[in-house]
């Protein structure tokens, strides 16, 4: 615009000077001539050719100024309208840019040496929920809650470190608004054309996948959050090459250092040798058939304490074809201690209910010994006077020691018998016959069923099969229901106080073995308490009784109930499934 | 159910007594037989009550050896039993732990002896032995007795009438007026009172009477 002004100024300033030194020269010929000393001489009429001349050479001096001035116009004009062409396209081009500087959703800053921002996208003030001039100027430290800043500052400090290099990171920014977003930056320090260095900045708002990953990141802590607080691990078990991937959890359980995949012969190690074998087996034989799985076994740590722990597998078939079972692992030992700590108080209070029952029971023991001693006593005196006739009778005589040694025996039978009742043995299931321990107990409570005035009737079928049981346990539960029926007869005056103990085989082939008494029953209310513990209608009694019994006979396997009989009295009834040959 | 230990016939004193066991423990029956054997004494053993009261028993002097505690029926019902039946048998008790209320029963209802097992042999023996001469002489008195009893019956009414009076002391006179016979009758009836009972005196007579338990009352009772 100022070019073609000038240019216009030019031109008429040109036609002017050119105009006015024709005017000036013709006024100067003219009045010379005029006012002159010689108006008609020679030399006058030289000075008017001359001047004529000069207006010709000035008129065409004129023209060729206008010819050459037009030329010069035309091709000024033209360069300007090159260059109008140019501005427009590079203005244009300008624009462009500009609007993708401005609307890319990137966020570009511009910012000095010392932080401050000079120069920020619309996009990017807009994101951040400022126009770019609340930025402009501004440190661009603004933009960070308080707990980024030194890591925007010190990011912004390895830029400029390393110029020309670019670096990036991920950052959390903060809105105007105070709401947080979460950019991936790329930034590079460069220096500008007047020296000043200053730092590029593009960021991409990644709060959506960083949520995302914060959401997996989560769901995942809280998986190995549950699975440590369930103590259960996964693993995956790729079958054809052994090899094993595991969760935290699972190498916490095998205490095995963490490692993106272990070896299954690695893990076998571990397992208790005495279970090793068995794994192998449950593993080898899962593998072939490529079915579930679920097995329990012991693990032998370096500082050689033991784990328990109980695995389960999926068997799933993967790209190849090959077998692939994904499981999960529980470190029970807690359980296991736990359930042996009650099984050892149970068999402890079993033991002292024993020991309190024996207690009731002495006077029929001390009886039971004192029967084979009294036998005893009396065949030594017979045996004295057989020697002591003339002649001695030797042959009575050692017929009668005979005697006396199997009544010892007898007597000693006893002692044994009530010293391994009161005994504190561990479990020890054998297959016995259920008859031999019912005539156990009753050789026990002989005398109990005499002072109560209690007939006795056995109904005990031969060739019974043998169960597999713990002796003493039996022998508990057997005495503890005749015990009670003897004592749930004793107000029972106006009719015959009889105890009946049959067994027999049941319907589901197992040994069922009863107890009836014609005593004053069980009242309805208190059928379902029975068995509970510390239950008992008795004064005395602690009422533990039952409720160890059901809990003897449960851990055998079988089941002790309660009825009221079609006539007076109680039945008492327990089950036990037979011992069976592969049972063990 | 002939041939009980008391039953009142033909009783012969010169057996060989018997002892019986009743327990319900076999080794103690045994130990008992050969005890009683080995001092050369007849045994005969018994697992019950029940058991005793079936078997045929000699007719013999003889004694029970009883367990307290037997099965169903105790010993101490069982002595109620024989009592009951008649069968008046000494009985020498036996019991694992002697308790003093079921002692003072057995030996109120009769029994000879109360043993607590294990007892000493000779207390034993010494116990069947007692018990054994106590059923001797019961059974000798039982014999007597029904020898008098057998002769007695064999008095006429008239003849009773006047033993009675003259074993209550009255004079033939008296007798006659007592029941309106004559003197001599009255004689005559003593006489054969006298020998039909074989009576060698009048204390003689008299004691028959005591036994016979006839007093002056009334000369029917007591058959």
């Amino acid at each position: 615009m100022m070019r073609n002004q000038t240019m216009k100024s030019w031109r008429s300033a040109e036609q002017w000077l050119l105009g006015s030194m024709v005017l000036a020269l013709a006024m100067a010929a003219f009045i010379w001539l005029v006012l002159g000393p010689a108006p008609a001489a020679p030399a006058y009429l030289t000075a008017v050719v001359l001047l004529i001349a000069a207006l010709l050479a000035s008129l065409i001096m004129m023209l060729r100024v206008g010819t050459t001035r037009r030329q010069m116009e035309a091709v000024l004009h033209g360069r300007a309208r090159a260059e109008q062409h140019a501005i427009e396209a590079l203005r244009h081009s300008e624009a462009q840019w500009k609007e993708v500087f401005e609307h890319n959703p990137v966020m570009y800053f511009m910012v000095d040496a010392a932080g401050i921002v000079l120069s920020v996208n619309t996009f990017g003030a807009a994101q951040l929920g400022y126009s770019v001039s609340e930025l402009l100027g501004q440190s661009v430290l603004k933009v960070f809650p308080a707990e980024e800043r030194h890591v925007a500052q010190s990011k912004v400090a390895i830029c400029l470190e390393n110029i020309g290099q670019t670096h990036s990171w991920e950052i959390c920014k903060v809105r105007k608004d105070g709401s947080s977003l979460w950019v991936r930056e790329n930034a590079k320090a460069v220096r500008r054309l007047d020296n000043q260095l200053i730092v590029l900045i593009a960021c991409e708002d990644v709060t959506e996948r960083k949520l995302a990953e914060d959401a997996l990141r989560q769901s995942e802590m809280y998986l190995a959050e549950a699975q440590r607080l369930s103590r259960t691990g996964s693993y995956g078990l790729r079958t054809a090459s052994g090899e094993i991937v595991w969760s935290e959890e699972t190498f916490r359980i095998f205490e095995f250092e963490r490692a993106p995949s272990v070896r299954l012969d690695a893990v076998l190690q571990r397992v208790h040798p005495d279970d090793r074998v068995r794994v192998q087996q449950t593993i080898d034989r899962a593998s072939r058939d490529g079915k579930d799985f679920a097995h329990g076994y012991r693990l032998l740590m370096p500082d050689g304490s033991v784990k328990h722990v109980h695995a389960t597998a999926h068997a799933v078939t993967d790209a190849a074809g090959d077998v692939e079972f994904v499981g999960a692992v529980t470190d029970v030992s807690f359980r296991k201690r736990a359930e042996s700590e009650l099984h050892e108080a149970q068999a402890n209070l079993a033991h002292v209910t024993r020991v309190t029952a024996l207690g009731e029971l002495a006077a029929s023991i001390a009886h039971e010994v004192n029967q084979p001693l009294a036998a005893v006593v009396t065949n030594a005196a017979a045996c004295l006077r057989w020697l002591d006739r003339e002649p001695a009778n030797l042959k009575e005589a050692r017929g009668t020691l005979q005697s006396i040694i199997n009544d010892g025996n007898r007597a000693g039978e006893v002692i044994q018998r009530v010293r391994a009742f009161v005994n504190k043995t561990a479990d020890q299931k054998a297959p016995l016959h259920i008859n031999e321990v019912v005539n156990e107990v009753i050789s026990l409570v002989q005398h109990e069923l005499f002072s109560h005035r209690v007939a006795l009737r056995l109904e005990l079928p031969p060739a019974l099969p043998p169960v597999l049981a713990d002796r003493i346990q039996l022998q508990q539960v057997i005495l503890n229901l005749v015990i009670n029926g003897i004592e749930a007869m004793q107000p029972v005056k106006d009719r015959p106080r009889e105890l009946v103990i049959r067994t027999r085989l049941d319907e589901a082939s197992q040994v069922l073995v009863t107890v009836s008494d014609s005593g004053i029953g069980v009242a309805a209310e208190n059928a379902d308490r029975l068995f509970d513990a510390f239950f008992t209608t008795k004064s005395s009694g602690m009422g533990m009784g039952l409720s160890i019994c059901r809990s003897i006979v449960s851990a055998h396997g079988g089941r002790l109930s309660a009825s009221g009989n079609a006539g007076p009295g109680a039945t008492f009834q327990f089950t036990l499934p037979l011992h069976r040959e592969d049972s063990t | 159910m002939s041939g009980r230990p008391a039953s009142p016939h033909t009783l012969t004193s010169a057996e060989e007594p018997v002892v019986f066991v009743v327990d319900d423990d076999a080794s103690m029956r045994e130990a008992l037989s050969n005890l009683f054997r080995s001092v050369g004494l007849r045994v005969e053993v018994f697992g019950s009550a029940h058991e005793f009261l079936q078997s045929t028993l000699p007719n013999v002097a003889s004694c029970l050896i009883l367990d307290i505690r037997l099965p169903r029926q105790s010993g101490l019902d069982f002595q109620a039993v024989l009592a009951k039946a008649d069968i008046r048998i000494p009985i020498i008790f036996m019991t694992g732990h002697g308790d003093i209320p079921m002692t003072v029963r057995a030996m109120k209802a009769g029994a000879v002896d109360f043993l607590t097992k294990p007892f000493r042999d000779q207390d034993m023996l010494d116990a069947v032995t007692t018990a054994i001469e106590r059923d001797r002489v019961s059974r000798d008195e039982a014999r007597v007795l029904s020898g008098l009893h057998a002769r007695f019956a064999t008095l006429t009414p008239r003849e009773r009438e006047v033993m009675a009076l003259v074993t209550a002391g009255l004079m033939n006179k008296q007798i006659a007026a007592e029941i309106g016979i004559a003197e001599i009758t009255v004689k005559i009836h003593r006489g054969h009172i006298m020998r039909k009972m074989a009576a060698k005196s009048l204390p003689d007579l008299v004691r028959m009477a005591e036994m016979l338990g006839i007093g002056p009352a009334s000369g029917r009772q007591q058959t």
